[in-house]
């Protein structure tokens, strides 16, 4: 049945659990692309058909006319199921940027098409730029907090990268536990890194 | 085109439809029934919905009532609504419905869906807001995917609610991550 393989790709995406990724699908894609090509190939053929009978393109309704019809609906439904489903991920994409930072995690990153990358390093660049400019970290908590320094404990050694407002260069050593700005541990925090400890 | 990048709204116009074709068409091969590409005048072919609404604006098909508003579902739906497995007759359910109502031109769609949200609705809620069912459950089966994602949301606004009651951290994992399993020892 036609479309059937396009929307094989856009069930993929909605069985995926809310939020996640599953690794973009380039055999599928490029299936449903050639499928288009057939339809197009198809549509061609019988247009040349009908103007080699002499008919008017435009107002003729013969056999010809209607097996062109579908073949133009199936390639419209393949562009639509094809553009939301790379329109759905770049969404969650967008969203991974406000959520976890400017670094992609390696599980994550395996899962992206090398043109969702790039569109990940343009976007994060773009907001970076303007948060510059503008003077204010827009990825930070929104809700304004009761105290500016929380309790964490380390859930994973990290060792690199360490970049604290106050200079400082602690020892983020697993299981240890630090007095924090809230602005510093938010993106250990939604990385997976630390947990805050409730007081 | 509102919702033309919406993964539901794809899905809902996935669902098949039987057609009975007023105007003949060459060239193509969705009639599984016949061996050359061409379908006949008054041949029945079952078509995605996507493609039977365009035909039939354009007066090439004619689209018969689909199985899932039919007469015996909507006995049992007059019966007890709550226990009918809508799921598993078509799991859009009531954007199906709305969708084919002025198409097919039956205007009884309308109220059936009506009056089946209506009495589903109440029972998902009090089940949501009090019950904790496990994901086993016979209860989540016969839903349709707009009636699970109420259900979702009365649960979390409930969740919410306690978590607003009781405190608890403001900073969490990305849900993207997952679960992540801790790495052995």
């Amino acid at each position: 049945m036609y479309g059937r393989k396009a929307c094989q790709l856009v069930k993929e995406f909605a069985s995926g659990e809310k939020d996640q990724l599953t690794p973009f699908n380039n055999d599928l894609f490029d299936q449903v692309i050639s499928e288009c090509s057939q339809h197009h190939h198809e549509l061609q053929s019988l247009i040349r058909k009908m103007q080699e009978e002499g008919l008017d393109v435009q107002t003729a309704r013969n056999a010809d006319h209607y097996g062109a019809l579908i073949h133009l609906f199936s390639i419209v439904r393949n562009k639509r199921c094809l553009t939301a489903y790379v329109y759905n991920r770049t969404e969650t994409i967008r969203n991974l940027l406000w959520k976890i930072g400017p670094v992609i995690p390696k599980e994550i990153e395996e899962k992206l098409n090398h043109w969702e990358e790039e569109y990940f390093k343009k976007h994060s660049a773009a907001l970076r730029d303007y948060m510059s400019k503008a003077l204010v970290d827009l990825t930070v908590d929104m809700v304004p907090p009761k105290d500016p320094y929380i309790q964490v404990r380390v859930l994973e050694d990290i060792r690199e990268g360490i970049v604290l407002s106050d200079n400082k260069n602690p020892n983020f050593a697993r299981h240890s536990m630090h007095f924090l700005k809230r602005t510093d541990a938010e993106k250990y925090i939604s990385r997976g890194l630390m947990e805050e400890l409730a007081g | 085109m509102a919702n033309y990048y919406d993964i539901d709204d794809i899905l809902v116009e996935e669902e098949i439809v039987s057609v009975k074709f007023l105007k003949e068409a060459s060239g193509v091969g969705i009639d599984p029934s016949s061996e050359a590409d061409f379908i006949e005048v008054d041949s029945k072919v079952e078509l995605p919905f996507w493609l039977a609404h365009e035909l039939q604006l354009r007066q090439a098909v004619s689209v018969y009532v689909p199985p899932c508003f039919n007469q015996k579902t909507r006995l049992e739906i007059q019966a007890d609504c709550a226990s009918v497995d809508l799921r598993s007759r078509c799991p859009y359910f009531y954007e199906f419905g709305c969708k084919i109502a002025p198409i097919v031109g039956d205007r009884t769609i309308g109220v059936l869906l009506l009056s089946a949200f209506r009495n589903r609705y109440k029972e998902i809620l009090t089940k949501a807001h009090t019950a904790a069912i496990a994901a086993g459950s016979k209860f989540w089966t016969i839903l349709t995917n707009e009636e699970i994602n109420l259900y979702e949301t009365a649960q979390s606004a409930m969740a919410s609610f306690k978590k607003w009651r009781m405190g608890g951290p403001r900073f969490q994992i990305a849900s993207i991550l997952g679960r992540k399993r801790k790495p052995a020892e």
